[in-house]
């Protein structure tokens, strides 16, 4: 995996999430307490003077990992945001990628309705699958939450789109540049906290956290960030696979993202 | 690591999604997972396997066999890593295609050797729009030799058949190669082929390495030049910006234009440290001894004296990509501005290089035009600093081309 200039992602990133915030009225954020979001929140301190300086949703099915929801009240306490949980409820006959689709877009919907929120930051990365990799960093949806992914707005010169219609929204990719392995070395220089699951306990670590239906640990001896750093450098695995609704069918991201799936 | 960013441009079908998937098989910069997703995706179609997959993630993309938005892949080459980055090569996306290659830093131009395909419009009009994103260095990639035999007077036609136009229309001689290739087959990318014995230059990855080894640095002129986001703390009045030219330091003396108003520095915070002195690409955060308002984005930050000139008329040269009405507005580091006329001075067919005679702007043309904001705007010419001398055009809310200021 391909090491990148640290100081370089994190001028762009700083720059878009301060242009993403001077642009709109009304932002938040999209936490889920993994790295990447958190990697974000540590940027918006950093471009804000030490404070986030927008909302942060949790999309909170309740059946996340207790050491996640540990996680958000240890972070949210330590560096004072101003956490929404939205709580969406899981229905016993939606299952993985059906679950993913509707629960969450659907509670995202609500709790952006309720706020008016008109952008979203939502902290992807074009390495973690060819469907991401054809994002924008601003990124226009209908109020339905569909993608128009057919057709993008232009998007050059640091000119970002804020074009809306009116009830749709904008969603903001400050990381869409970061490799994988990126994150976890500015993790590593910024001395940023994350979720103990991503270390190994009896040979198994989780790469990437869903909730706990759908995700399953990856064999892996790496206790430590350096350690997961030189996983990284060699492996060969992609970082999704051990979410299980990425498998289901093909292009099963695809349909995810175009219903509005972050 | 050093990451390059590589545009791929040319003609649909000339093969930039399969010449970016076979680099990264070759390279062992796609897993195993992705391949086989490629390959198993291409056996559903009833087709060999086919490597643009691996960037062509939508459905449709692969169904009809065409790229439809821009996307980028990382490969790793010697001590530099290059960040392909895949466009559309049909005319009508050709907004996605602006939207890729606008990031790139070197040009990759795909031209088919296939008799029935060749050197086409779109071939020339994607070199033509790199040059005015500021694009300076081309490697021609001349593909699909395996389907002329591999014969050399194809690839020399091809190459005598472009070179008077890449020189027209602005790349110097040093800093264009061309190199014979099959991207399906992996021939001439990352290993020389067998089957052209003929060709004694460097591979595909060496022409690309080499450029950037031999790349020219272009320094800024060095006069500061901060671009204001805004004011990111109304009480303390702290502005945040980039500085896309020169140094700043604490006690400088500088302008705010064009609001006019001048100030001295108390304050420079770079990712939440107070500091002496900033440099050209920081986004920074700062205080002044002068409250110059909270309305202030878009405005630049210069040495006191020595700023961007601020005028509401400019002569640029605009590529259209659709109709531009007569009131277009344009973006211009971060707002948006209208504009009070447009008046076409010439047409340059982006196929030929050569001004024609004509008034109308049509879409895939390019015009010399003289522009009137509705304000004055601070600005430069492109070719003194590219981020004030150029802008984005839209008509009624749409897309409509991108422009570089010349005078």
């Amino acid at each position: 995996m391909i090491k990148q200039d640290l100081n370089a992602l994190e001028e762009k990133s700083i720059y878009i999430i301060r242009e993403a915030k001077l642009k709109f009225k009304n932002i938040a954020a999209l936490w889920s307490m993994g790295k990447d979001s958190t990697t974000m929140l540590a940027l918006a301190r950093k471009a804000f003077l030490g404070k986030v300086p927008f909302p942060v949703i949790h999309i909170d099915n309740s059946i996340d990992f207790p050491e996640t929801y540990k996680f958000r009240q240890d972070l949210a306490k330590e560096w004072n945001l101003d956490l929404i949980v939205a709580q969406s409820e899981i229905k016993p006959d939606l299952v993985g990628s059906a679950c993913c689709g509707k629960n969450k877009p659907e509670t995202l919907k609500k709790v952006m309705d309720e706020h008016g929120f008109d952008a979203l930051i939502v902290s992807i990365r074009r390495d973690e699958h060819g469907v991401r990799a054809k994002e924008r960093y601003f990124s226009e949806r209908d109020k339905d939450f569909k993608w128009d992914y057919k057709n993008q707005a232009a998007e050059l010169w640091d000119n970002y789109s804020s074009k809306l219609d009116k009830k749709g929204h904008i969603r903001v990719h400050p990381l869409l540049d970061w490799n994988e392995i990126d994150i976890w070395s500015y993790i590593k220089q910024e001395n940023i906290p994350v979720n103990p699951l991503y270390f190994s306990r009896n040979g198994y670590r989780y790469r990437s956290l869903g909730c706990t239906h759908c995700t399953v640990p990856l064999r892996s001896e790496a206790k430590t960030i350096d350690d997961i750093i030189s996983e990284l450098e060699t492996t060969v695995d992609e970082e999704r696979s051990g979410r299980s609704m990425d498998k289901e069918r093909e292009m099963v991201m695809q349909r995810l993202r175009s219903l509005g799936y972050m | 690591m050093i990451v390059k960013t590589v545009a791929l441009l040319g003609h649909k079908d000339h093969g930039k999604s399969t010449l970016i998937g076979s680099m990264l098989m070759q390279t062992g910069a796609a897993t195993q997972v992705r391949i086989k997703e490629a390959e198993a995706y291409s056996k559903k179609l009833g087709k060999p396997f086919e490597p643009a997959f691996i960037l062509d993630s939508f459905h449709e993309e692969r169904e009809q066999g065409m790229t439809y938005d821009t996307t980028r892949a990382q490969i790793k080459y010697k001590d530099i890593a290059f960040s392909l980055i895949d466009v559309p090569g049909h005319e009508e996306l050709i907004k996605n295609m602006i939207s890729g290659a606008s990031y790139g830093e070197l040009a990759v131009l795909l031209v088919s050797a296939k008799s029935d395909e060749g050197i086409r419009d779109q071939t020339k009009r994607h070199l033509f729009v790199s040059r005015m994103l500021g694009i300076e260095r081309l490697v021609v990639a001349v593909n699909k030799m395996d389907s002329v035999e591999y014969d050399e007077s194809v690839f020399n036609n091809i190459k005598n058949g472009l070179i008077g136009f890449i020189n027209r229309i602005g790349f110097r001689k040093e800093d264009v190669d061309f190199v014979p290739i099959s991207a399906y087959n992996g021939e001439n990318l990352v290993e020389k082929s067998r089957n052209m014995p003929w060709y004694k230059g460097s591979t595909l990855i060496d022409a690309i390495y080499g450029s950037f080894e031999n790349a020219r640095e272009n320094y800024s002129s060095g006069a500061l030049r901060i671009v204001v986001q805004g004011v990111i703390d109304q009480e303390r009045k702290i502005i945040a910006g980039r500085i896309i030219s020169g140094r700043l330091e604490i006690s400088d003396r500088v302008d705010v234009l064009p609001i006019g108003k001048s100030a001295t520095v108390k304050e420079i915070i770079v990712k939440g440290k107070s500091i002496d002195a900033a440099e050209v690409g920081e986004n920074i955060a700062i205080t002044l001894d002068n409250d110059i308002g909270s309305e202030m984005r878009g405005n630049i930050i210069s040495k006191v004296g020595s700023g961007p000139r601020v005028t509401d008329t400019v002569n640029a040269k605009v590529f259209v990509t659709g109709s531009i009405g007569n009131k277009p507005s344009v973006k211009f580091n971060g707002i948006d501005v209208g504009c009070k006329g447009i008046s076409v001075l010439d047409v340059i067919d982006t196929t030929t290089g050569e001004k024609t005679e004509g008034k109308d702007a049509e879409a895939l043309n390019a015009i010399d035009a003289k522009i009137t904001f509705d304000r004055k705007l601070p600005v430069e010419n492109y070719t003194v600093l590219k981020e004030l001398g150029r802008f984005v055009l839209y008509s009624a809310g749409e897309f409509a081309g991108i422009g570089i200021i010349e005078d």
